[in-house]
Order: structure tokens, then C-alpha cells, then sequence
């Protein structure tokens, strides 16, 4: 016992000793400078100040192995950079937004914010969340970095694009020869599509694989089907805003056309009661034919059913406007906020992350598209990637969801997807829903609408 | 004098202050930013109008709803808890291992429950897998997926889980009262519904207040976990409860003052049932100690 309460009490008088003997020691150096001769380089000081950037991201879920390769790019950065040091949290789909916005609201939190395109990250300037980076990133960076229009507003660009995510309809070579279908010929318009799920049906596969029950899809559903009579994503901004209304046949048709494959027998029965990933096992396991997919995952789903089962094809046509053959695909990015005490370190950090270098090793890593043209394509060796990169350069289109109210995809489509599923409501009631979602959200966030407006010009 | 009347002020004055800044100003705040709405990118005062807009909202009126519906799994948690404590009272055989297992689903983390059940009960679910190979395969159903469904199979979990704690709650009094009252109500020729309508339930009627008070604050203003995990609020907001609706209005609609105007009214009401169940405490504790 005694030797205890020595030592207890050895260890008292050192911590009580260790500060009072180095308050001196870092009291000197701040003397030093003012005996320093004056052409003592001007930017040691600067180049020692220690800055640490915290980063919130969520592309791991989306592109398996970007942890990995976000460390090997952080450790690059402070090996060169030895002053910058990181924190990195990797968030879920579920608290990516909210711990946002609850670190918005205390103007506290990342240095660095993941976002996802459009409204998603458009809506944090408006609420001075996030500050434009077009000065702190040099202009011919700017030249390489794909998908930049979704982050525009006001004449500014509020983020960094950072990978690519696409919607191509994926389907199984091997369950489309069983059903008599050719694989190389895969279904180019609705009625097509509509025989082929009736041949896929005939030998017992289900011919496409979905799960709304969290809701995810009911956006996926939106963007990938009701785009195809408008001819660009502002038909929807307008009618979002009471320009145009969501009850015109125009904006109806998709339901429609949703219901007819419900009704057809296209998608898994049980798809009211499957999340979307649940969904998306279906197809993985090879119990599907096709899934209205993201080709972030194709790499990941390979590694489990090999590239031999995976064919992509677009959406299936039933309308001819000019959105309706292109390629869906937006860039997941960064966004600087208007809190951080390093905006232009941050930004050089997101410039490090585009070097080539970076870019490859980000392919490598992942298989997903960088948004960057300095990708050496002869890295993408699979076809199917090929073919997506080819759809994201040649014919992308945008991502309908990101520009639109966040109340009218959770409202309108999300929900208005169960309720047909379930069997709850017509293509004309989905319309009228969405129109009313959309005047509420006008009526209880005018400040929003006004935005959007001004958005839209 | 005078100092001797102030002096437990001064006391108590740390601890009011640390109450003031971790409860008082969380709430002022909360109704400030109910009354306010951004105006220009600034907040502005616009009175009761986010309130008025609530009551105009189909969403907000549905999630209502929904949580008086669930307030029909109170009675039921209730009952079912109370027969469970009696016969675990009886002291059937292996009572001690049922008193554990009912308690068991109380200390599972909701989202745990939740997942498990969501897979139980999906249309290719263990629960239709079941039914088909006992040949009642007509009674399978989509128990998620269905609007008119989904909330039922929700207060099924809910009560599954709740039920446990109440079982506890009432068995734990039981025990503590005088074996003899029960040996004079069996003297007196008491039968066994007699003995629990004279004896067991006066005995409880302190324990069944708090417990049905504490039940109504649950399914009021803690369910998140379960709708979140389950349904999602779906299907097309066919489980919409308050609690998920000022989530989404605060951290998906970037909505915060109609989400504080929504998390007013509900702590308001909360807050009525907690000024009972205090109420009942102080009188139940009158009550043990006169």
C-alpha cells in the first residue's frame, strides 16, 4: 500500500513537473525569431503551421475499395505536404446527410463535405454551407474534370467532381440465351423489353429484380423512366416550380409505363418488400435477368458472377425525347465549406486527387470511371467498362433526381412507387401527387422555390 | 433571516444552471425556430404560421394518425404483460427461464429487432415460408409491402418487444406483496379469477399506471427505430409517424423550422403524459409511504 502512494504520488510531481518544464521550451522559439537575421526564409514559418483538413465521405459504398485508396492518397499528400494532416469519416447513405446538416447548422464539422450532384450539393450554397471553388482551382484543371455542370449555380461552381456513377440496365448473357433471347441483340424498345420479360417468365427467371421498400429506387425509377419524352432535366425543374405541371400526360407517361411492367409480370413479386439491395441480390445471384442498375457496382458484382454474366444495355425506348437514349450519369464529388480555416489547402488537396497518378490508382482500385479525362483507357481493359466509359463520354445524360426537390423524390417517388407496387394508385393519382408535393413544397419553403428558379435560369 | 431563506438557492444554484443551458436552451431555441422561417438566405419571424402549414400537410395529418393507431398497442402490451405475470406469478414450472426469455427481446437493440422481423416478414419471408409448408399458405400476405398491413405488423413488433418490460414491471410488485393477503382471500373461499380481481390488480394498479403512461410516451415519441428500420415510413407513407416525418423535414428537406414546429407540438404532448406519469410517481410514493 505505502509503495503504491509512492508511486502515485511520483507520478503526481512528475505531471505536475512536466508542463511547468515545458511551458520555457516552447516559449523560446517565439523569441528566436525576433534575433533572427531578416533574410531568414519568410516561408518556414508557413510551411511549418500544421494544418489538419477533415474530410466526411461516403464512397465506399458505392465503389469498394476507395478506402483504400483515399489512405494511399492522404498518406501521399502529407508525405509531400508534411504539415497537412487528415481526418477522414466515412459516413452511411443514412447519416451522410444528416450529419451534415447538423454540422451546417453549428457551422462546425468537415473542411472537406462527399456530396452527391445537383441539389444535393447546390442546396448548401444556398444555405452558405459550402463556398465556390472556381478561384482556388487553376483553370485548365478545370478542363479535365467531367460532369462540372451539376455543381453550377449563380455563375459558380460549388464543388469537385470526383468519380462517376451511371444507370446502364444490366442483364444476364446466360439467362437471356436459356429464354431464347439474343444477348447481342438485347431489347432496345418498350415493346421489346415487354416480350423479353414474357420469354424470361416462360423458363421460371424473374425478368427484372428490384426492392422499393426503402425507397432508394422509387428516385432510381424516376430518373432512368420519365425522362425519356423531355428533352432536358429543366422540363422538370420548371414544373417543380409551377412553371409546367407534373399532372400533363408528358410527365404521367412514366407511371404508365412503370405499371405496365408491374402488370406484365416483369418484376420480382416480392419487390414491396425488398430493399433495393435485397433487390439487387437477385440479379447477382443469378435468380433475375436484368436490374436497372449502377455501374459503380459492376466490378464488385463481378468478382462474385464473373464479367461473362454481365451485359449492359440502355433503357429501353418508349418515347422519343432527346433524353430518352442518352446515357444517365452523374459525378459524386467534394464541396469545401464555408466554415474551414483552409479553403485553399482543402482545394489543393482536391487538385492532388486529380493528378494522373491519383487517377489510375483510383480505377485500379475501385474498376468505377473517374470524372477526369486523364484516365489512361488502356487501364480499362473489360468491355463493359469500355462501353460505359464510351456512354459517359459520348452520349451522358443528366441524373433527373438531382434536380429535383429532395420532398418531391421522398414524397412523390419514393412513395408513389410503393403505392403502385402495392396497387394502391393509378398513373394519373402519381401525378396528381407529385403536382401536390411539389405546390407544398412551394408553399412551406418559398425561399427554396425562389432558388430553384433562379437555378433554372 | 433573510440569508437563511435564500441560502438553498445559492445551493442549488450550479445545478440549475447546468439544467437551464443542457434543457432550457435546447427548448427555447426549438420554439424560436418553429416560429421562424428563411426569408432571403435570413431567418424571419412568421408566427404560427409553420404550425398552420403543418395541419395543411397530408404527411404530417398521416403520421398522426398512425401514431394514434399505435396507441392501440398500449391496452394490448398491458393485458398481454399483465396474464403474463400472473401465470409467471403461479410459479409454473420453469417460470424462472420464461420470465428471462419474455424479458430477452426488452434488451435487444431495436434496429436488431427490427432487421430481423423485416425479414421475417417479407413476401418470400420466414413467417409466409412457415405458413406454406403448414399448408395455410392462403394466409400468407405481403406484410411489409401492403399500405393496409404494414402499420398492423409494426404494432406487432412493437408489442412483442414492449412486452417484456411490463411482464417485469408487474412481476417485480408481486413479488414484493404480503403472501398472506393472498392466503386470506384463498381462506375467505376466493376463487382464482376472484383472487386476481380482488387481490392481484388492486395490488398493481400503481405499476399498470406508470407502465401505460410510459407505453403512450413510446409509441408517442419512440418508434423511430422501428419505422425507420422496418418500413421506412412506407409504404407511401403508410407508416409515417411524427418522429420520422421531423427527420426527413429537418435533415432530408432541409426543412428545420417546420421540423421544430412539428418537434414542439410533440414534446408538448409528450410532455402532458410526462407531468402524469410524475404525478402518478408522487402519488404511488405517497402512497408507499403513508
Amino acid at each position: 500500500m505505502r509503495t503504491t502512494m509512492r508511486v502515485l504520488s511520483l507520478l503526481a510531481l512528475l505531471a505536475l513537473l512536466v508542463p511547468a518544464c515545458g511551458a520555457p521550451a516552447t516559449e523560446a522559439p517565439a523569441e528566436a525569431p525576433a534575433e533572427a537575421p531578416a533574410e531568414a526564409p519568410a516561408e518556414a514559418p508557413a510551411e511549418a503551421e500544421p494544418i489538419k483538413l477533415t474530410i466526411w465521405w461516403w464512397g465506399e459504398q458505392e465503389a469498394p475499395g476507395a478506402q483504400a485508396w483515399l489512405d494511399e492518397t492522404l498518406a501521399l499528400y502529407s508525405e509531400a505536404n508534411p504539415n497537412v494532416t487528415f481526418e477522414a469519416v466515412l459516413q452511411s447513405t443514412d447519416t451522410l446527410i444528416p450529419a451534415f446538416q447538423s454540422a451546417a447548422a453549428a457551422k462546425e464539422g468537415p473542411d472537406i463535405q462527399y456530396f452527391w450532384g445537383g441539389v444535393w450539393t447546390i442546396e448548401n450554397a444556398w444555405t452558405d454551407a459550402i463556398i465556390p471553388v472556381d478561384d482556388l482551382i487553376p483553370a485548365e484543371e478545370w478542363d479535365h474534370y467531367l460532369n462540372v455542370f451539376e455543381r453550377q449555380y449563380d455563375g459558380k461552381t460549388w464543388g469537385v467532381p470526383w468519380y462517376l456513377s451511371g444507370n446502364p440496365v444490366v442483364f444476364n448473357p446466360e439467362l437471356f440465351t436459356q429464354a431464347g433471347l439474343d444477348p447481342n441483340a438485347p431489347p432496345a424498345t418498350w415493346d421489346e423489353l415487354l416480350v423479353a420479360c414474357d420469354k424470361l417468365r416462360a423458363v421460371d427467371v424473374i425478368p427484372i429484380a428490384g426492392g422499393v421498400k426503402d425507397g432508394w429506387f422509387g428516385g432510381w425509377l424516376f430518373s432512368i423512366l420519365a425522362r425519356q419524352p423531355h428533352d432536358s432535366e429543366k422540363a422538370f425543374m420548371e414544373a417543380s416550380v409551377g412553371q409546367a405541371s407534373y399532372t400533363e400526360p408528358k410527365f404521367t407517361e412514366w407511371w404508365g409505363r412503370l405499371g405496365e411492367l408491374k402488370d406484365r409480370g416483369c418484376w420480382n413479386e416480392d419487390i414491396g418488400s425488398l430493399d433495393y439491395q435485397q433487390g439487387q441480390d437477385l440479379f447477382v445471384t443469378g435468380k433475375a435477368a436484368m436490374l436497372f442498375g449502377n455501374d459503380t457496382f459492376l466490378a464488385g458484382w463481378a468478382q462474385t458472377m464473373g464479367w461473362d454474366k454481365i451485359g449492359l444495355m440502355l433503357t429501353p425506348q418508349y418515347s422519343d425525347g432527346a433524353l430518352a437514349d442518352d446515357y444517365i450519369v452523374t459525378a459524386q464529388g467534394w464541396g469545401i465549406t464555408s466554415w474551414s480555416e483552409h479553403p485553399q489547402e482543402a482545394a489543393d488537396f482536391l487538385v492532388f486527387m486529380h493528378t494522373p497518378d491519383r487517377v489510375n490508382a483510383w480505377f485500379k482500385a475501385t474498376g468505377v470511371l473517374p470524372a477526369d479525362d486523364r484516365l489512361d483507357t488502356s487501364l480499362i481493359t473489360q468491355p463493359q467498362l469500355q462501353q460505359v466509359y464510351e456512354w459517359d463520354t459520348t452520349r451522358g445524360g443528366p441524373n433527373l433526381e438531382n434536380f429535383i426537390p429532395s420532398m418531391m423524390d421522398e414524397q412523390a417517388n419514393f412513395a408513389g412507387v410503393q403505392l403502385l407496387f402495392a396497387g394502391d394508385a393509378t398513373p394519373e393519382e402519381l401525378g396528381q401527387l407529385t403536382e401536390d408535393v411539389n405546390a407544398k413544397w412551394r408553399e412551406q419553403n418559398p425561399d427554396a422555390a425562389a432558388n430553384f428558379e433562379k437555378w433554372i435560369e | 433571516m433573510q440569508y437563511r431563506k435564500h441560502e438553498p438557492w445559492l445551493y442549488l444554484a450550479p445545478a440549475l444552471v447546468m439544467l437551464l443551458a443542457v434543457f432550457g436552451y435546447p427548448f427555447v431555441r426549438l420554439v424560436i425556430l418553429s416560429l421562424q422561417r428563411t426569408q432571403a438566405g435570413v431567418p424571419a419571424f412568421v408566427g404560427l404560421t409553420n404550425y398552420q402549414l403543418l395541419f395543411r400537410d397530408d404527411v404530417f395529418l398521416q403520421a398522426v394518425r398512425n401514431n394514434l393507431k399505435l396507441l392501440l398497442t398500449v391496452p394490448v402490451t398491458v393485458g398481454l404483460a399483465l396474464v403474463l405475470a400472473v401465470f409467471l406469478f403461479e410459479r409454473i414450472m420453469g417460470w424462472r427461464l420464461y420470465r428471462m426469455t419474455l424479458f430477452l427481446p426488452y434488451l435487444l437493440p431495436i434496429t436488431a429487432v427490427g432487421l430481423v422481423f423485416s425479414y421475417i416478414f417479407q413476401l418470400s419471408g420466414v413467417l409466409n415460408d412457415l405458413l406454406e409448408a403448414i399448408g395455410a399458405g392462403v394466409l400468407a400476405q405481403d406484410w411489409l409491402g401492403s399500405t393496409t398491413l404494414a402499420l398492423p405488423t409494426v404494432m406487432f413488433v412493437i408489442i412483442w418487444k414492449e412486452v417484456g418490460f411490463g411482464v417485469v414491471l408487474f412481476l417485480a410488485r408481486l413479488m414484493s406483496v404480503e403472501e398472506e393477503l393472498f392466503d386470506a382471500a384463498r381462506v375467505d373461499g376466493a376463487n382464482w379469477w376472484q383472487l386476481q380481481r380482488h387481490v392481484t390488480i388492486p395490488q398493481l394498479a400503481t405499476v399498470i399506471e406508470f407502465f401505460t403512461v410510459i407505453s403512450i410516451i413510446t409509441v408517442l415519441s419512440w418508434v423511430f427505430g422501428y419505422v425507420f428500420v422496418m418500413t421506412g415510413g412506407g409504404p407511401g407513407n403508410a407508416t409515417m409517424v411524427t418522429e420520422l416525418y421531423v427527420y426527413l423535414m429537418g435533415f432530408r428537406y432541409n426543412q428545420m423550422n417546420m421540423a421544430s414546429a412539428v418537434s414542439v407540438l410533440l414534446l408538448l404532448v409528450t410532455g402532458v403524459f410526462i407531468f402524469l406519469e410524475l404525478r402518478l410517481r408522487e402519488r404511488s410514493d405517497l402512497g408507499l409511504t403513508s
